[in-house]
């Protein structure tokens, strides 16, 4: 211990302090994925089948797995908030495996000529990525917060993680009004918006959360 | 006297309740067990630098202790994410200044050799951990360090560049 070091100033400066609970933020981005699901039905309406209490198979595997995804990062990311050496938080790899396979059935799909109306429903297309990343930057805010407040000691991979978990979130909130069931336009557009999410939170959250 | 899990765990604990008794034993504690922990691995000037950068990571981040769990490991991620920091900024030191890691510290317990530094650097790949050792902890130019690793000057920069941004990405692994 360095004689030179005063610890008695840090001693002086101890204020009572309350562990970091990481449910805190995970309700906070429960609740703005509801909200932002809200405004998106009042925006764009809800999907007929919905509507209609009979929703497709395709829609509720593909918000089954968003919400799995985002759900699975976002545990990940408030976990990093307090690290420890030699605790895992893979949870978030299961669900990105499975969300990988509508891009991969995608491609597949694609090569037999069937392209459904990915490459035609353009404005929807870019409306999912919008919606996406507006959802994903409301549901992101309290996440970012959370490191901050934390110790996150990988600021890259939580960059990548907060923004995985905040497009899966935001894709989730669009995908309640977003009427197609092709597998060629979720594996490309949801895929897209998820990707998007990833690389902004890579690029913008470390630098918000160094310490 | 060597700092024990149970102990630590206990004055963390009254410390973010506000207990500044406690809190001045647990870190003159987590001093002496920094201090063993990154002994082996730097100078002595570094050592206390690294010392006091990370008492002051524990008293800025304490509430980032989740009190169910383990101290020392918590204590070790801040530590190794304190050392990455540093390795990452350009400084050297004498080679003659490295601590005998054979002094006090050869009882370390079980945990502390799992979360110590060597068991980071053996993560990496032998040629990055080796251009890491010689420019960024022995303090050797490139070009020595290209003499004594037989890699070429671009390997060494690679390496070093890789190398730092694995042990980044490692430092909560076991």
């Amino acid at each position: 211990m360095p004689n030179s070091f005063d610890v008695s100033a840090l001693v002086q400066d101890l204020e009572p302090v309350k562990p970091l609970r990481p449910q805190i933020p995970l309700l906070v981005s429960a609740l703005l994925t509801v909200i932002a699901t809200a405004i998106v039905i009042w925006l764009q309406g809800m999907r007929p089948d919905l509507l209609a209490g009979k929703p497709d198979e395709m829609f509720l595997i593909r918000a089954g797995v968003l919400l799995l995804l985002g759900g699975a990062a976002a545990h990940a990311v408030t976990a990093m908030a307090s690290p420890s050496v030699g605790r895992s938080q893979n949870g978030w790899q299961m669900a990105l495996g499975a969300a990988v396979l509508f891009p991969l059935a995608a491609i597949i799909v694609a090569m037999t000529g069937d392209t459904g109306p990915a490459f035609t429903a353009m404005d929807s297309g870019m409306r999912c990525l919008g919606y996406s990343l507006v959802g994903g930057l409301a549901t992101a805010a309290p996440m970012i917060v959370w490191l901050r407040k934390g110790a996150p000691t990988s600021p890259e991979r939580a960059g990548w993680l907060t923004g995985l978990a905040s497009g899966g979130l935001g894709a989730f909130a669009y995908n309640i009004h977003c009427p197609f069931n092709d597998v060629v336009y979720i594996g490309m557009w949801y895929s897209l918006a998820l990707v998007f999410c990833s690389i902004l939170g890579r690029l913008i959250v470390p630098r918000m959360i160094r310490w | 006297m060597i700092a024990r899990e149970e102990t630590m765990r206990d004055l963390m604990r009254l410390a973010q309740l506000g207990d500044k008794q406690a809190y001045a034993v647990l870190l003159e504690q987590a001093g002496r067990w920094l201090t063993r922990f990154f002994a082996s691995k730097i100078s002595q000037d570094a050592v206390d630098d690294l010392v006091q950068d990370t008492l002051i990571s524990l008293h800025r981040k304490r509430a980032s202790y989740d009190p169910s769990r383990p101290f020392l490991p918590w204590l070790a991620a801040i530590a190794r994410y304190r050392w990455v920091d540093r390795l990452r900024q350009t400084y050297r030191h004498a080679a003659d200044e490295l601590l005998d890691q054979h002094s006090e510290n050869s009882h370390e317990d079980e945990v502390g050799a799992k979360i110590s530094i060597d068991s980071l650097l053996h993560k990496l790949p032998e040629a990055q951990a080796l251009a890491i050792r010689l420019v960024k902890i022995d303090g050797l130019s490139i070009s020595e360090a290209c003499a004594r690793s037989g890699q070429s000057e671009p390997l060494v920069k690679v390496n070093i560049h890789r190398g730092l941004k694995k042990l980044a990405a490692l430092i909560e692994s076991e």
